[in-house]
């Protein structure tokens, strides 16, 4: 279990290692912390991203959670108002609606209610994401629902870098927040990177510019970074310029990294595998009309899902989500707007 | 613990004339006819251990931890300033007014706040038990509920966990037979709520709702059964609901409920029944048992003589204090969405 704790460092890690890692060394930090979802201590949580926790920190603190995520989140709600720190696995991000109400009515608006009495340092995480024929409910991407209940905040990382820095900020923050990690990403290869041996924390709120550019600018968050980068790539072939920031929190948006490049490029394309409608594209165009309006030399395009479910086989899953061709054509047609 | 029942009364009573004068806004949730439960039901309780009311419950909250004074000031429930406060909407509301009626708890004196979605408190209530299990406590939690939130899927998978781990939840039901405008049948499949109980194996109380004394050993029983580590209950109390859902349901609640099924449900006035069983145990005389008739009488017919005088000022001050209070600044509504940052 050592070797999990605490790994060598050398050796790049994958995206499913940093979370572990985080989890790990913040069970390690904070006696008060407890984690609790379906299946996260015999098995070792469904993806694997608690494995071994519960043989290290015990059934009392790691706690294999009957099927309810309702009462993985209520009782996450009770346990923060009696002191403790909760990480609460959904097995797929897709059941977190069967625990809705307790996250937007119970879990959000908590401090709120007591007028500041009471913090709620609960961390919901789950795996989430389409691109790999899970169908309709093992593919959400349900952010959007969560950043229109004020109260949380909600992250979305897309490097190893990140999901570890993120995770450890978000268990330290003392809010509730949604962190939606990509399962795709989860044992990817190219995405492995080495991770500092000391402790780190990414700070909530601050985008990062992946990639620099001076044409048009992508912004995205999750997988759709990549598709965004090869986008660039093949823009660059075709001598267009594209800058990528990728947000990683969606709740607090870094509006000024944003803002900042748009300044310099003058044209936005916002990405995300989430619908259309109602979607957190549409409110980062709106934030950027709103207040940077004038930068702006050609109109903002969203590429996004379709207004439809996620669906099963690849032809039709493919067809209704963001792509590179997408991104492609899409910037292609906004820098000559 | 006859005070306390009229205390309680006297809480909805004196709400209702203090709306009436134009002095209060906002909808009452009477919990008339059904004071026995709370009074019995918080009367046993450890200073520490947790309660979860809704909003039938109000008293409650200056209830809790009052069996030593009402005014004692360590006492770990709310004050009778704190909650009125809360009433007429003022700054010194413990949420700072910032959600209505029975919103309200606080951690410090182990009451848990509850939403309108009732039976959304039970999970919170098992995940504060396993917390305090960790800690090395010992406390048990009250969740009130009514009948109808036990078709909630949360009551369900609630009691379930809290059942798996033997968590000290007690669950009481006031089962008032009226959820809104459903009648119990309408909800419930059994005559008796507490029969669910054989679904997750714990113990199912049936106590008289009416009966403060049968309520307070109904709910002993399963108090020393969480706080033995045994886990969960259910205790329903058998009640009927004197008014409507809210205030402004009175008027049609009196026509979608016949008649004579509100006097039925009426004619057992926990008052009485507590003063009855006190006579024939001895401990009143016959001549207190002729003061303070406040049984069977409406807000409108009710008078301060019908309780006892500390009762009113108890009352009277909480009112004052409210009535006094400032509302809070507008731009307080933008504060506490998340933790702040000194």
């Amino acid at each position: 279990m050592s070797a999990v704790a605490n790994p060598p460092a050398i050796g790049k890690k994958n995206y499913v290692t940093a979370i572990k890692e985080a989890l790990f060394e913040e069970m390690e930090r904070n006696p008060d912390m407890i984690c609790q979802g379906e299946d996260i201590g015999i098995l070792g949580g469904a993806f694997g991203v608690t494995e071994g926790l519960q043989a290290k920190y015990g059934t009392d603190r790691v706690i294999d959670m009957p099927i309810s995520e309702a009462c993985i989140v209520g009782s996450a709600v009770g346990m923060a108002l009696a002191g403790k720190t909760v990480m609460a696995e959904m097995q797929f991000i897709d059941f977190i609606s069967c625990g809705f109400d307790q996250i937007v009515n119970m879990l959000a608006t908590y401090h709120y209610r007591t007028a500041g009495e009471v913090n709620m340092p609960v961390v919901i995480r789950g795996p989430a994401g389409a691109y790999g024929g899970g169908a309709l409910y093992h593919s959400q991407m349900n952010e959007a629902w969560f950043c229109n209940a004020p109260g949380l905040k909600v992250i979305c990382p897309s490097t190893p870098y990140d999901a570890k820095g993120l995770m450890k900020a978000a268990l330290r923050d003392g809010n509730p927040c949604l962190f939606f990690e990509i399962k795709e990403l989860y044992r990817k290869r190219e995405v492995e990177e080495l991770l500092p041996e000391d402790d780190y924390v990414i700070p909530l709120g601050k985008a990062a510019v992946r990639h620099e550019g001076k044409d048009i600018t992508f912004v995205s968050y999750g997988q759709n970074v990549y598709h965004c980068l090869q986008a660039a790539v093949e823009l660059e072939k075709l001598g267009v310029s594209a800058e990528v920031i990728d947000i990683r929190t969606l709740v607090p948006l870094d509006e000024d990294t944003i803002f900042t490049s748009i300044a310099k490029t003058n044209r936005l394309i916002v990405v995300n595998e989430a619908p259309m409608t109602c979607g957190f594209a549409g409110e980062i165009i709106a934030r950027v009309s709103e207040k940077a309006f004038e930068y702006l030399d050609a109109a903002p395009v969203r590429i996004t899902r379709l207004d439809t479910p996620v669906p099963w086989v690849k032809p039709l899953e493919l067809y209704v989500l963001p792509s590179v061709e997408k991104i492609v054509s899409a910037a292609l047609k906004t820098v000559r707007y | 613990m006859f005070k306390q029942v009229y205390l309680a009364r006297y809480f909805d009573v004196r709400l209702i004339k203090e709306k009436r004068r134009g002095r209060l806004k906002g909808t009452l949730y009477s919990s008339h006819n059904q004071e026995a439960i709370l009074v019995g039901a918080l009367f046993g309780l450890k200073s520490t251990d947790w309660i979860s009311p809704i909003h039938r419950d109000m008293p409650a909250f200056f209830l809790k931890d009052s069996r030593l004074g009402w005014r004692r000031p360590d006492r770990l429930g709310m004050t009778i300033e704190e909650v009125c406060a809360q009433v007429w909407g003022k700054a010194d509301s413990p949420g700072r007014a910032r959600d209505n009626w029975s919103h309200i708890g606080s951690r410090a004196k182990h009451i848990i706040h509850s939403t309108s979605m009732l039976a959304g408190t039970i999970p919170v209530a098992a995940g504060v038990m396993y917390a305090d299990r960790l800690n090395g406590g010992d406390a048990v939690c009250l969740t009130f509920n009514g009948e109808g939130s036990t078709a909630q899927g949360i009551f369900h998978e609630a009691i379930n966990y809290a059942a798996v781990h033997k968590l000290g939840v007690v669950t009481i039901v006031e089962n008032n037979q009226w959820a809104y405008g459903t009648p119990l049948e309408l909800g419930c499949p059994t005559p008796d709520v507490a029969e669910r109980a054989k679904g997750y194996g714990i113990p199912g109380f049936i106590a008289d709702g009416q009966d403060v004394f049968d309520v307070y050993d109904k709910v002993m029983m399963a108090v020393d059964h969480a706080r033995a580590g045994n886990g969960p209950s259910i205790v329903e109390c058998k009640t009927f609901r004197a008014y409507g859902h809210g205030d402004h349901d009175d008027d049609r609640a009196n026509k979608y409920r016949p008649q004579e099924e509100i006097e039925k449900g009426r004619e057992r006035d926990p008052i009485s029944v507590c003063r009855q069983t006190l006579l024939a145990l001895g401990y009143l005389g016959p001549e207190d048992a002729e003061s303070y008739q406040a049984e069977g009488k409406n807000a409108s017919e009710a008078a301060n003589e019908d309780f006892p005088p500390e009762v009113v000022q108890y009352l009277n001050e909480g009112i004052e204090f409210a009535l006094q209070s400032p509302l809070p600044e507008a731009e307080e509504a933008g504060r506490w969405v998340f933790k702040e940052i000194n």
